[in-house]
Order: C-alpha cells, then sequence, then structure tokens
C-alpha cells in the first residue's frame, strides 16, 4: 500500500514538474549564478501566497542594501541566485520578501514561511546565516539551521535553496549536511558582531515585510 | 617586514583570534563603559521607585522586574550608603565569612555591585569567588555531542564522561528534529557510566521544556535572558515569561537554571550603549528576581566579544562572581572557543578552576572539538590528560579523575548494547553490532558509520506522538536485562517527586545523596577551612597511568 502510494506521489509530482517548466523548453540543470548586480524593486507589502508550490525567501534589513556580501565575502547577488536555482531545480517558485520589524533569523524566517502558500520559508542575515522554517514551528525552532555562516559556501546555498523546495512539496529530504568549524567563533565573532549590529540599524520596530522583485544584471 | 622575529610572532596562534578596539557607543567595552549608571536607590513606600539612575516611571521591563523583585529592599539603603572598596576589601578578607557577606551583596543594586567588583583585579576575585560560590565541594558538566546527532556515540561518551567524573552532561542537535533521540542517548548513556549524573537537552524552549515533562532529561539549563529590552524581545520572551517558564519546571519537580552572558546583548545588536559586565549584572538580577536558583554565565556563546576587548576575560570571571555574591549556583562557562592559543584557553580557565566554583565548566566537550555542536568548548577530549595533569601539579580539586583505557572501552561498550536494547524494546530504527562495536572504540564521529537520518527523524517524531517517557524507558531496560541502569533512572526520576534537587547546586552522588548548598555548605574562611580534598580524593588525583613509580624501576 505505502509503496503505490509513494509512486503516485512521485508521478503526480514529476507530472506537475512538467507543467511548472511552461516557458521553459529544457528539464531543469544547473543555473548560472556568476556574476552582475543586485537590482531590488520595492512592490508593496507582502501578502499571503495562494499558490501551494512557492518557497518565500526572507532578506534581513540590510541584506543586497546596506550590505552586500556575507561575512566571507560572498556577493549577496551570488547567495540569492543560488538559492533560487536550487528552489527551480525542484520545479517550484519563489518570492522574495524583505522583513524589517526583526533583524533575528529565526523570527526572519518565520515571517516568510508564514507568508508563504506552502508555508516554508528561508530568511537570510547579510552575514549569510540561514534558517529553513515551517510556519506551524515555534519562532525560536527550525527545520534545518545553518548558524555557522563562515562555512556557508555557493553549493550549500544551492542545497539549502533545493532542501527548502523539497520540504514545500511534503518530502523529507535527507538534511544538509551538517558541517562545524571550531574555530569560527574565535575568528568571527567579533566581525559577526559588528555586521549584526550594522543590519539591525535599519530594524523599524512593527513595520511589515515588503515584497521584492529582484533582478540580476 | 624585514624582522625574522616578526615574522614567527604573526605566525602564532594568538594572533589568529579576533581582536577589538572599545566602542563603547555600541557596548564593545568590557566593563566602565562611560555610559554605566551611577549607583543609586530610592525606596518609598517599600517600593522602589529609582535604581541606579532611572526613575520608576522610565523603568523597561527590566529595570521594573529588577526593581520589585530582585533586591533586598530591607537594608538596601542602608548598604547602598556603604563605601563601595570597603564591600570589596570585606570580599577578599578570608575572616568575612560566605554568610556575612551575602546579607549585603543581595541588598545591592545592579550598578553597585559592579562598581564594587570593578575595584578588584583578578586574584582579589578569585579569592572572593573561593569563599563565595555556593557549594563547598566544586563540580563540573560536559557537553556530549556530534555532528551526525549519531545516538549510539551520544551514550557511549555519556558513559565515559560519567567515569571521568562529570556529575552533569549536556547534549544539543545539529538537526532540531533529532532532539528526542540525543535526549534518550544522553539520558540512559550517563545512567550506564554512574547513576546519579544530570542530563540535559538545549533546544528551543518550548522543545526543551516537553522533553523535560516526559521524563527524558533531569534538569535544564538554557533558559536564556537578556540584559536589554529589544533583545530580550528577539529571544522571545520576557523576564515574566522565563519565570513563568521556571515555574513549570518547578511544578514537574524538575531542576533548571537560567543562561546569560556578557558579549550577548553587543553579538544581537541592542548594547544601548552599556559595558558588557553591567548589562550581564542585570540578567544576573533578574535570574534573581524569577527565584531560580542558579545561572549558567561566564560568557557562554558570546565569549568571542568579550575575548576581544581589554579585561574582558576578567569581566568574564567578574560576572561569575556576582552571580555567586546573589547566592546562586553558577555554571561557570569554559564551555566555548574563544582563541586558537592553548596558553589563552588555559589562563581563561584558571580563573575557575584555581579558586573552584559549582560547575567549573559549563560544558566541557566530552568529544574532540570537532564534534562539538555548540561550535566548540574551551576544552575538549584531547585536553583530559592536560586537566588531570594539571589538577595534580597544582593540587587543585577541578572534578575530573584519570581513567584507564580498559575501565573506559568497558563502560562505553555496556553504554552502546544498552541503548541497542532501549531502541530495540522502544521500536526504534536498529542500533547494529557494527555501531556498538565502532562506538566502543571511537574517538569521534569520523569513527562512526552513517545511520539513516530521514528513518531516525521519522522515529523520533513518532515516538513523541506516542508519548513515551522515561518510565517506558525504565521498562524497556528491565526488560531487556538492564536492571542496574533501569534501577539509576528510577532513582533519577524520583527526585522529581522528592523535590530534594531543586536546591541550589544540587547534584547526585552515586548513591543518589543529594549535595547542595543546603547540606554542603560553603564555609571557606581562610587556610585549612573550606573545600580540602580528601586524601582519597587526592590519591586518585596523583594517580596518572604514565606516573613512572619507583618499584616497576629495575
Amino acid at each position: 500500500m505505502e509503496i503505490n502510494e509513494k509512486m503516485i506521489r512521485q508521478i503526480i509530482g514529476d507530472v506537475l514538474k512538467d507543467f511548472q517548466f511552461g516557458d521553459k523548453s529544457e528539464t531543469p540543470k544547473a543555473v548560472e549564478v556568476k556574476g552582475g548586480e543586485l537590482t531590488i524593486t520595492e512592490k508593496g507589502i507582502a501578502g499571503m501566497g495562494t499558490k501551494r508550490d512557492e518557497v518565500v525567501i526572507a532578506l534581513a534589513p540590510a541584506f543586497g542594501k546596506f550590505q552586500t556580501q556575507t561575512i566571507v565575502n560572498i556577493p549577496h547577488n551570488e547567495v540569492l541566485r543560488e538559492i533560487i536555482a536550487g528552489i527551480e531545480e525542484e520545479g517550484l517558485s519563489y518570492r522574495i520578501i524583505r522583513v524589517t520589524k526583526s533583524s533575528d533569523v529565526a523570527f526572519v524566517a518565520h515571517e516568510a514561511a508564514k507568508l508563504s502558500g506552502s508555508g516554508i520559508g528561508i530568511g537570510i542575515q547579510s552575514k549569510g546565516t540561514t534558517v529553513i522554517h515551517q510556519k506551524d514551528l515555534a519562532p525560536l525552532s527550525n527545520l534545518e539551521l545553518f548558524p555557522q555562516a563562515p562555512l556557508l559556501d555557493l553549493e550549500t546555498f544551492r542545497a539549502i535553496g533545493k532542501n527548502a523546495a523539497k520540504y514545500a512539496k511534503g518530502e523529507s529530504p535527507n538534511p544538509v549536511p551538517v558541517r562545524n568549524d571550531q574555530m569560527a567563533r574565535p575568528k568571527f565573532q567579533a566581525k559577526a558582531a559588528l555586521l549584526h549590529i550594522k543590519e539591525t540599524e535599519h530594524v523599524v520596530l512593527n513595520s511589515k515585510s515588503v515584497e521584492l522583485e529582484v533582478s540580476f544584471s | 617586514m624585514k624582522s625574522k622575529r616578526f615574522q614567527v610572532l604573526a605566525e602564532r596562534d594568538v594572533n589568529k583570534d579576533g581582536f577589538v578596539s572599545e566602542w563603547p557607543e555600541v557596548g564593545l567595552v568590557a566593563m566602565n563603559s562611560p555610559n554605566d549608571p551611577t549607583p543609586s536607590i530610592k525606596i518609598a513606600n517599600g517600593k522602589v521607585v529609582e535604581l541606579d539612575g532611572v526613575k520608576r516611571e522610565d523603568f523597561d521591563m527590566i529595570d521594573q522586574f529588577i526593581a520589585d523583585y530582585a533586591i533586598n529592599l530591607d537594608s538596601a539603603e542602608k548598604v547602598m550608603a556603604m563605601d563601595s572598596l570597603e564591600l570589596a576589601k570585606m570580599l577578599v578578607d578570608v575572616n568575612v565569612g560566605r554568610e556575612v557577606i551575602v546579607e549585603l551583596t543581595t541588598a545591592m543594586t545592579p550598578a553597585k555591585i559592579v562598581e564594587v567588583v570593578s575595584s578588584m583585579n583578578v586574584v582579589e576575585m578569585m579569592m572572593a569567588l573561593q569563599k563565595t560560590r555556593a557549594r563547598k565541594t566544586p563540580s563540573n558538566q560536559c557537553h556530549v555531542t556530534n555532528v551526525k546527532d549519531h545516538p549510539v556515540q551520544i551514550a557511549a561518551d555519556a558513559a565515559e564522561s560519567a567515569i571521568r567524573g562529570f556529575d552533569e552532561q549536556e547534549t544539543t542537535v545539529g538537526i532540531v528534529r533529532y532532539a528526542p533521540f540525543n535526549a534518550l542517548s544522553l539520558l540512559v548513556g550517563a545512567q550506564v557510566g554512574r547513576g546519579g549524573v544530570l542530563t540535559q537537552c538545549a533546544v528551543e524552549e518550548a522543545t526543551e521544556l516537553l522533553l523535560g515533562m516526559r521524563g527524558l532529561t533531569a534538569y535544564a539549563e538554557t533558559v536564556s535572558v537578556y540584559g536589554t529590552e529589544p533583545v530580550f524581545v528577539d529571544g522571545d520572551d520576557t523576564p515574566w515569561s522565563k519565570a513563568f517558564l521556571a515555574s513549570a519546571y518547578a511544578s514537574r519537580g524538575l531542576k533548571m537554571r537560567f543562561t546569560s552572558g556578557t558579549g550577548a546583548e553587543v553579538q544581537m545588536g541592542y548594547a544601548e550603549g552599556k559595558s558588557m559586565l553591567y548589562l550581564e549584572a542585570k540578567c544576573i538580577y533578574i535570574t534573581k528576581g524569577a527565584g531560580v536558583q542558579g545561572l549558567q554565565n561566564g560568557s557562554i556563546s558570546c565569549i568571542g566579544v568579550p575575548g576581544a576587548v581589554p579585561s574582558g576575560i576578567r569581566a568574564v570571571l567578574a560576572e561569575n562572581l556576582i552571580t555567586t555574591m546573589l547566592d546562586m549556583e553558577v555554571a561557570s562557562g569554559n564551555d566555548q572557543t574563544f582563541s586558537h592559543s592553548p596558553i589563552r584557553r588555559t589562563a581563561r580557565t584558571l580563573m575557575q578552576m584555581l579558586p573552584g566554583t559549582d560547575f567549573i565548566f559549563s560544558g566541557y566537550s566530552a568529544t574532540p572539538n570537532y564534534d562539538n555542536m555548540f561550535a566548540g568548548s574551551n576544552f575538549d577530549a584531547e585536553d583530559y590528560d592536560d586537566y588531570n595533569i594539571i589538577q595534580r601539579d597544582l593540587k587543585v580539586d577541578g572534578g575530573l579523575r584519570p581513567v584507564l583505557e580498559e575501565e573506559v572501552v568497558k563502560v562505553r561498550n555496556k553504554a552502546a548494547r544498552v541503548l541497542q536494547g532501549v531502541f530495540a524494546e522502544l521500536g526504534l530504527p536498529e542500533i547494529t553490532d557494527e555501531e556498538v562495536e565502532a562506538a566502543t572504540y571511537a574517538h569521534g564521529s569520523k569513527d562512526m558509520p552513517n545511520r539513516n537520518v530521514v528513518e531516525d527523524l521519522k522515529a523520533a517524531e513518532e515516538m513523541m506522538q506516542k508519548g513515551i517517557t522515561g518510565v517506558d524507558v525504565i521498562k524497556a531496560l528491565s526488560k531487556r536485562g538492564f536492571d542496574d541502569v533501569a534501577e539509576s533512572l528510577l532513582n533519577l526520576m524520583k527526585q522529581r517527586v522528592s523535590g530534594d534537587y531543586l536546591h541550589t547546586s544540587a547534584i547526585l552522588d552515586k548513591d543518589f545523596n543529594v549535595i547542595s548548598a543546603v547540606n554542603d555548605v560553603n564555609d571557606y574562611k581562610g587556610p585549612g577551612t573550606g573545600y580540602r580534598m580528601s586524601d582519597e580524593r587526592w590519591e586518585e588525583i596523583k594517580n596518572i597511568p604514565n606516573a613512572l613509580r619507583p618499584e616497576d624501576i629495575k
């Protein structure tokens, strides 16, 4: 019984994937993300998602605007493009919002999840710390947490996008492999504090999240 | 660069660490910020109407909580009028006992207690700490985690840590959904090592409380409080909601403490221009006001922040001292990497190891640091022999003992087999003989086979949905023939009913006697008094396996 149900789910999933790629003629493959500048346009207050096949990406207050690279100098446009590519590879669509009421990565991600049609959201701070969240979890809980920003490379951001999309589809993916560097704190904590202070300067208490249109030129 | 000496120095470990200049406007200053308040108190009709220069109508929620709950107002005006230097001298003076000190210190305001302590150098602070810690006998806590959240490795490491001498053990997760398995594995493994070891699982607050209520942990620690209002809000709580959480634990008979630490407010972006130590003092007072018995502090996860500024490590010692001055248990940090330099790491730890605290480490890594899921501890499993030898060099009780390879292998193997039986009995995903063998001899997760993570996460969720409790674990242990471990776990759970281990600084010995500040009173008053190592304990510490014995030389 279970096996049949699994097969049926998989077939439906595959068929849906084909439908979503109405505009694109080929099956998804690696999306080029190198270089180019990030243009962010604010489109007004972010609303609830109506489609179940979306992941919402929430940017912390300064991301791509007042800071442009992570704590290990990965440009924000490349981070975003990798996450988007991961989501698209799984056949889902994305929305990007900016959260300004808090700079806390868990609250930023939870906002995304609450506004997401699938209930799945990703939150990213300017320094790179990232969370995959789900709307029914406690704000300081998460599906997957990436607390050591210096360890986050482009490959990991792509995997984060992919896993978020898989959760959105109701799958149970293998979590992105957990990485740990015991010397990240001695090396980076002071810098992380400075970057977070600078992010937090742009918090506007009780403000509503804004929907963004993002283009890479 | 022309100087060869400077080239060599540039490559030293210590120069890989992060250092910043003081920036008082954002709170990047350890002590004595120009923005720190002057101590003051005004009481009218039994209520505080001004606290450290702030009038009641200008109180934020932290000021109000402290003013209304955290200060002994009966003697506050008298103590606040006393000279802070005189008070500091009393702290250092061996002839002034703890019982006298605590009457005075619990009547001070945060700015006053900081002023008193700020006049002391680290030697004076250590002298004071020796006297003011709550429990006479020092103890130690370890971290038991790994990067794979591998349950069998956790159980084996827990058992080894228990025989090495840790009285409390803490786990956490790489993946949140593994929490029930990590808690269970730690609980079982620790009791295999020694009945009476207390275990906790550090996760999000509601999850942690639930695990405790289910009997899968024996205490909680990472119930966090913060020194400024916006940071507290980002922590999703208020002092009142944290106090409520504390009483939720108490209502189930569970031991708990709060956690705070210098640098957190800077790290989280809202230090309001105050010094790290002043803001941490407010956290210590919140803990006192909530009626909580103890506090984990010593910067903890933010240690890189005070560690980056001048007098930061001195401030870290000061916050441990202030905690004891408010008559609470202190689990005194040393649990997070802050330096590449072994020399710097040791200097930092001596501040608590030499005087002794309730828990010298609030998280010595019982695994190699690559497996420490708190992102690395100040000391790890590869430092065990160094630590034991420092105990022997200085005749200091740091809470640990040397062990033999045979006894470690034996207890690790037993823990792995016991957990294998428990998993089978509870219908959890199989633990293979291969995993048992690997855990017996493993140093870290690189020596362990992988498990099916998705299957484990699903089973962990089902285990919680089914309502599995510590009592089910006791039954499972007994059914599989591990009656000794079953009895230990039963005795551990009985503590929730008797309530004795809710006292300040409570630990359990191997016979499940409670040892706490109440029955192990710190009566230090100079040489020959207070905690003095027993002959038996000294023999244990002296007896390192690789010491040459005269009788062996032929």
